[in-house]
């Protein structure tokens, strides 16, 4: 029947339209493999990573401290990771206290320590919880990065973020999909600059925290 | 020092090739380096390639799991997700993405793991293997939506969550990889409606495609329901896609 085959069109144009940003994600595996090392190194002094998005971005925010505190793969450690979004009752007092716009930075004041890593999740760059987050962190001297999509927004030009990656659409359903595998590969190849650079230099800094 | 040495000789054993601590030469880290962006550059490869293999597999079964979703919504029904660890984020995503989606209609949605005190109550008390079936038992009535995800398809409290929504006249909807795993069963016993199996054995790789399931079964959905268009070319919502049961039907 002619809606049928309709409905099947949508399916598979959804899928087409997804190609050009999923074929743009290998031209960023240079930015994505700097970023690896400098957390690697941040997770050696012992510091922990810090990460927050709002909406289906706070979910991704859970998915990133998750797969650096228990990992997928047998006989990697776990990472220190703690996501922003998980506490409901902190994120709502912050809200309706000091606006939504605080509720990253507060929770960051309170959590920061000087190896820490903050990392904002924004589908467009313009979520101004994640870009003040991001500030407030690097004020306190962490590295901070972002994963953001279209053309980067406000937190994509912010000085206060050390490192940027941009998926290469502006629908924030693909965006988030390109972010699951850029999360993945940051998660894997942290774990392969951290396998590699030294241990014990300090004695015990081993990254758990 | 005992817990960091152990974890030293762990990632000895786990990378063979490293030789140890310390970073080496500038040739060795640039090589690293160079190692680090292949291995991007390849798995973006595998993650195009396997989504546009999806696409293709999956196609009529997306298309006609999204005129059930919209036939369920369009006659009251709610949506409840499921999964455990990272597609716990997803299931958790889902729920947002159709409560209160960017565009289109909002719907009911509510992820199970929303409810710490639920599930750990449900945890503590009776068993990990009960926390979605029990919330299913509670607060689902027929007409309502199942939606579970798993990397494996074999998470027990993922089975027994379908089977009470089975039981209970709920329309079920699972995602898995590998072969589908205890999933598959499912299927084969009509216990689940409609079954996704991503074919891939890497976890990573296997969450991704899944995430474009969960997005396109979504905005398809929203077509069917007659919502505001979605960029979408050349779609067109018909007329009188909302009435109940039969919504996105032909």
């Amino acid at each position: 029947m002619l809606g049928t085959s309709t409905t099947r069109e949508a399916v598979s144009e959804a899928f087409a339209r997804r190609e050009p940003a999923g074929r743009r994600l290998a031209e960023d595996a240079e930015r994505i493999t700097r970023a690896c090392r400098a957390m690697a190194e941040r997770f050696h002094r012992g510091g922990k990573l810090i990460v927050f998005g709002n909406g289906g971005a706070g979910t991704d925010a859970s998915h990133i401290a998750v797969e650096f505190m228990h990992p997928v793969i047998v006989g990697k450690r776990a990472l220190p990771a703690m996501a922003l979004g998980n506490d409901a009752a902190t994120v709502s007092a912050v809200g309706a206290r000091d606006g939504l716009a605080e509720v990253f930075a507060h929770q960051v004041r309170q959590w920061a320590g000087p190896a820490d890593m903050a990392l904002g999740v924004s589908p467009d760059g313009w979520c101004t919880s994640v870009l003040k987050g991001l500030e407030t962190a690097h004020e306190l001297g962490l590295f901070t990065m972002a994963l953001l999509g279209a053309e980067g927004g406000a937190i994509a030009r912010s000085t206060a973020v050390d490192h940027v990656l941009i998926a290469g659409s502006a629908d924030p359903a693909v965006v988030k999909e390109i972010h699951v595998t850029m999360y993945h590969v940051l998660w894997e190849l942290v774990h392969v600059f951290h396998a590699r650079t030294r241990p014990d230099a300090q004695g015990g800094a081993d990254g758990r925290g | 020092m005992g817990g960091a040495d152990e974890a030293a000789e762990g990632m000895r054993r786990l990378y063979p090739f490293l030789r140890g601590p310390g970073e080496g030469t500038a040739g060795e880290r640039a090589e690293l380096e160079e190692q680090a962006v292949r291995s991007t550059v390849t798995k973006a490869g595998e993650i195009l390639r396997l989504r546009a293999q999806v696409g293709e597999m999956h196609a009529e079964r997306l298309a006609a799991c999204a005129r059930d979703m919209a036939g369920r919504f369009a006659a009251g029904g709610r949506l409840f997700t499921f999964g455990n660890g990272g597609s716990s984020t997803d299931a958790q995503e889902v729920a947002t993405l159709h409560l209160r989606p960017r565009f289109g209609r909002p719907l009911p949605a509510l992820a199970l793991t929303s409810d710490v005190a639920v599930v750990t109550a449900l945890s503590n008390d009776v068993g990990f293997d009960v926390v979605f079936a029990r919330q299913i038992a509670a607060l689902a009535r027929p007409g309502d939506i199942a939606f579970g995800l798993s990397t494996s398809g074999g998470s027990a409290n993922l089975v027994q969550a379908f089977e009470e929504a089975r039981g209970r006249g709920l329309l079920t909807i699972g995602l898995a990889g590998y072969q589908g795993g205890r999933f598959a069963e499912l299927a084969e016993l009509d216990v689940l409606d409609h079954l996704f199996v991503i074919p891939s054995t890497s976890v990573h790789r296997i969450q991704e495609a899944q995430t474009t399931i969960y997005h396109v079964l979504w905005e398809v959905t929203q077509h069917l329901l007659d919502g505001p268009a979605a960029p979408v070319a050349g779609q067109v919502a018909r007329p009188g896609a909302k009435a109940p049961a039969d919504a996105g039907h032909e």
